[in-house]
């Protein structure tokens, strides 16, 4: 287990290091430079090239940036907010996506297993049908429609809730954007949730546990529902990064200053520091829960690590 | 054993998830402070004022506060909330005093020496002194920090030595800028600018404390604590790129009987169907809409069309295109465009077609009219005549000896250049007989890139005034200048747009303004640009709110004597 471990946090730090120079190539293949404004002339756009280290070679800038990081540097804003730190700017904005995603996941979460149940349960009913209709507007449409729909309604029409995210009222603010961000969760899980429970309820088990005289809820959760649990941990687990790390488009329509609205605009003005910088933190969170993920099914299921030892 | 084994695996992946999620209404004082609050912005400003906040829709996040870092209308914008400078705006855009409270200037022109109030302070409580405006313009040339709007002292104040500072040549303390005393700065020019003066309201010539930047070090201006305030607000509410900041008045301002608002809170909205219903449901007193929303609102008196300054215009790249070096086909072209069914069908936000190289309603010659409000003076080159143009088209295509042309046309990749590109196309394919155009869609930074290393044909760009004269247009067509794109160069203009910056006439406004007509008159006779429209946003202003300023240049609004009725 150990060497197991091992290994994959290994494999993780090089895969990590490979994203970040890729990533490096990529924002110097992208056209323009930070400054690239109209009013600029050719002396301060020397200048400025020089101040920022962007007139040496592309490897030489690779090598100090690494150097840089592992101090804890990660470089200054060139555009967005003119020579701020960049761990300054992801600092403020990473609780705020954290929590509207966190929320999303959890309402994502509990009203997809709830919705799955249910279509399992009442298995070719019309509750059935109807949850599966659910899933697939919840998987097709955007999570951007909607929340220029729930906005439209609750925000503008019923004046329920605030259409703009404000730090005063957090909590009222932060509902519109979760819900529109938990569609997807939501339709996902409940596919998943529907088609596992179909399986577990199918299986040798449930009828020794219903031949014991188990009934009821006690069924349903303590025996099928378990069991059907693994393969969802599985699908949430990059859903929760996914969420998290801040959605690009509904962080822009509710104004949320989180991270997604920052690296949507840090790419718009080629702040090549702000983007490589949130890419980064958002491959180190997916690889990190992905390994977390692997190491946790090594403890949940034997098998999985028995195997692995017989490679 | 297995089941503990799962439990415990549930009830980790459960924490997992709590942990990050923290959700719940509880936690307030944890996010960024945001006080944005009605009641505590009214229960300050109740000194003597009874206004309320004036709620104000912004585009784009502001990108620094920093006076000499500064470089885009929203933050020049947000930073002359709490910032004067020597010279401030009036609601006609001309400079009147601010924290000079008179000023003189030599016989010659070069040397400007201000006074300055003895009641100007910073919002620490010391006093506005010459010292900080010495420390501020020294910061605006210092190659270390590379202010990209340094060339306003440079090229365009003609402060002395302001060049060589910028090029490492000399050090930043030479610079022509000296406080004689504590409320005495003396300026000294390499030339005469007549247009001085209107350049103090500019960020870039604000004052800084140096007392105040040094106890700061790199985190001045990134949060209200390390920013100061000696204008008519004070910022209470930001940080680096907010969606939201708030100023409240402030009482020490020397003028702050004049100010009626409690304060000023802006608010980032970049999705405009938002922006709209925020701004309907009474969330907000003023907003930019796009073309497409002037439909829904524009019998609404509240909607306004705001003169933003850009001019849009072709640029035709005369010294890599042959076709596009002959004057005919240029002249077929640029008269075979209907600018007004480019405004009033496609734009439909207000602006408005625009004949002359230099836009109208920006800059006022030295008897008070405006330099371009006669529109129709280069109508022989420049107007929408369809016969001329295919009679033009049909000269220039024997001279070229080809009966066909293909061009390319590079434009961003944004809703209006997109539009008004189609239009273009249409438009010319129609009247000139054998044209076809290409549209080259691109990112605006690859379309600048491509631009300026002649990388294009003819491309669609804009060009926004960064002061009240001519020449912030007519410099841009100088051999060699990194904006004149289509590497147009005729040794002529070059010799009256000289005189006109650095020689005599620099002192002779009336001679200078004469010249600067002719310079105009050369590159609308030569079609170097095919100007088509000068920009207008379309906003909508509260009825309950008057006395917003709006300009072209510099400071785009000003709501030093803005209004809001209860």
């Amino acid at each position: 287990m150990k060497k197991y471990t091992l290994k994959r946090i290994g494999t993780s730090l090089f895969t990590l290091l490979a994203i970040l120079l890729v990533l490096f190539i990529l924002m110097h293949l992208m056209p323009g430079s930070p400054f690239n404004d109209e009013k600029l002339n050719d002396d301060q756009r020397t200048v400025l090239y020089e101040k920022y280290g962007l007139d040496q070679p592309v490897p030489v800038q690779f090598v100090k940036y690494v150097g840089n990081m592992l101090r804890g540097d990660m470089g200054v804003s060139y555009n967005i907010s003119k020579n701020t730190p960049i761990l300054q700017l992801i600092e403020s904005r990473l609780p705020i996506s954290i929590r509207i995603g966190g929320c999303a996941v959890l309402i994502g979460a509990v009203a997809g297993l709830l919705l799955g149940l249910l279509a399992a349960l009442k298995h070719d009913t019309i509750w059935d049908s109807l949850a599966t209709v659910i899933s697939v507007i919840g998987v097709s449409v955007p999570s951007y429609v909607f929340a220029l729909a729930l906005s439209y309604y609750f925000g503008f029409k019923l004046r329920w809730f605030p259409m703009l995210f404000s730090a005063d009222t957090l909590f009222k603010s932060s509902v519109l954007p979760s819900v529109s961000l938990s569609m997807f969760t939501m339709a996902s899980i409940a596919r998943f949730t529907r088609s596992e429970m179909l399986e577990v309820l199918g299986s040798d088990y449930m009828l020794l546990a219903e031949s014991k005289g188990v009934s009821g809820p006690a069924l349903i959760f303590r025996h099928a529902l378990r069991n059907a649990l693994i393969p969802i941990i599985t699908v949430l687990a990059p859903l929760i990064v996914d969420l998290m790390t801040g959605s690009l488009v509904v962080e822009k329509i509710f104004s949320i200053p989180g991270v997604g609205s920052l690296l949507v605009n840090a790419i718009q003005s080629n702040d090549y520091n702000v983007v490589i910088a949130l890419s980064f933190i958002y491959s180190a969170m997916y690889i990190g829960i992905m390994l977390v993920v692997d190491i946790l099914y090594g403890i949940i299921d034997p098998r999985i690590r028995l195997a692995k030892k017989g490679d | 054993m297995k089941r503990k084994k799962m439990t415990l695996a549930i009830l980790l992946a459960c924490s997992m998830m709590a942990g990050l999620v923290g959700c719940g209404g509880s936690d307030t004082a944890e996010a960024p402070a945001d006080a944005s609050g009605t009641e505590e912005a009214s229960a300050e400003g109740a000194e003597g004022v009874s206004g309320e906040d004036l709620k104000v829709m912004i585009e784009t996040p502001v990108e620094s506060i920093d006076p000499q870092i500064g470089q885009d209308g929203t933050s020049f914008e947000v930073i002359a909330d709490f910032t004067d400078g020597l010279m401030q705006m009036d609601a006609d855009g001309q400079a009147v005093p601010a924290i000079a409270e008179s000023y003189e200037v030599s016989d010659d022109g070069l040397t400007y020496t201000f006074h300055l109030r003895e009641d100007a302070k910073w919002s620490n409580g010391t006093q506005v002194t010459a010292a900080d405006f010495v420390f501020g313009w020294q910061r605006a040339v210092d190659p270390n920090n590379a202010s990209e709007y340094s060339y306003m002292l440079s090229d365009i104040g003609q402060v002395k030595n302001a060049a060589e500072i910028i090029a490492g040549e000399k050090d930043k303390s030479e610079l022509g800028v000296t406080a004689v005393d504590d409320t005495t700065l003396q300026v000294e020019l390499n030339v005469p600018v007549s247009y001085f003066l209107s350049l103090m309201y500019f960020p870039t010539y604000y004052p800084v404390n140096e007392e105040f930047y040094n106890s700061c070090g790199d985190t001045f201006a990134t949060s209200p604590e390390t920013t100061l305030a000696n204008g008519a607000f004070v910022l209470d509410s930001y940080e680096p790129a907010a969606t939201s900041i708030h100023l409240s008045k402030n009482p020490d301002y020397y003028d702050a009987d004049k100010v009626q608002l409690a304060g000023l809170s802006y608010q980032v909205i970049q999705d405009s169907q938002q922006a709209l219903m925020s701004y309907q449901a009474g969330d907000l007193d003023t907003t930019l809409i796009n073309g497409e929303q002037v439909d829904q609102v524009k019998d609404d008196p509240e909607f306004l069309s705001i003169g933003a300054g850009y001019m849009w215009y072709l640029s035709p790249n005369v010294r890599d295109v042959p076709e596009l070096a002959n004057l005919n086909i240029r002249k077929a072209m640029t008269m075979a465009i209907d600018r007004e069914a480019i405004t009033n069908d496609v734009l439909k936000d207000g602006s408005t077609p625009t004949y002359t190289a230099v836009p109208p309603q920006f800059a006022a010659g030295p008897d008070g009219s405006d330099f371009s409000e006669d529109q129709t003076k280069f109508s022989d080159v420049c107007t929408y005549d369809t016969a001329k143009a295919v009679e033009y088209w049909e000269k220039g295509l024997e001279e070229l000896g080809v009966s066909e042309i293909t061009l390319d046309m590079v434009l961003d990749a944004d809703d209006a250049p997109q539009k008004v590109a189609q239009v273009l196309k249409e438009q010319w394919e129609t009247t000139l007989p054998g044209l076809t155009l290409n549209l080259v869609v691109e990112p605006k930074k690859q379309r600048l890139q491509d631009m300026q290393e002649g990388n294009f044909q003819i491309g669609l760009t804009r060009w926004g005034p960064d002061y009240a004269d001519p020449m912030t247009y007519l410099g841009m067509w100088v051999t060699d200048n990194s904006n004149n794109y289509g590497f147009w160069s005729n040794a002529d203009y070059d010799a009256i747009i000289a005189e006109c910056t650095t020689g005599d006439l620099c002192t002779d406004p009336e001679g200078r303004w004469a010249k600067l007509y002719e310079a105009e008159q050369i590159v609308m006779d030569e079609a170097v640009i095919f100007p088509l429209y000068t920009q207008c946003n379309a906003e909508m202003l509260s009825s309950k709110v008057t006395g917003v300023e709006y300009h072209p240049v510099a400071l785009n609004r000003v709501y030093k004597n803005a209004v809001k009725a209860e």
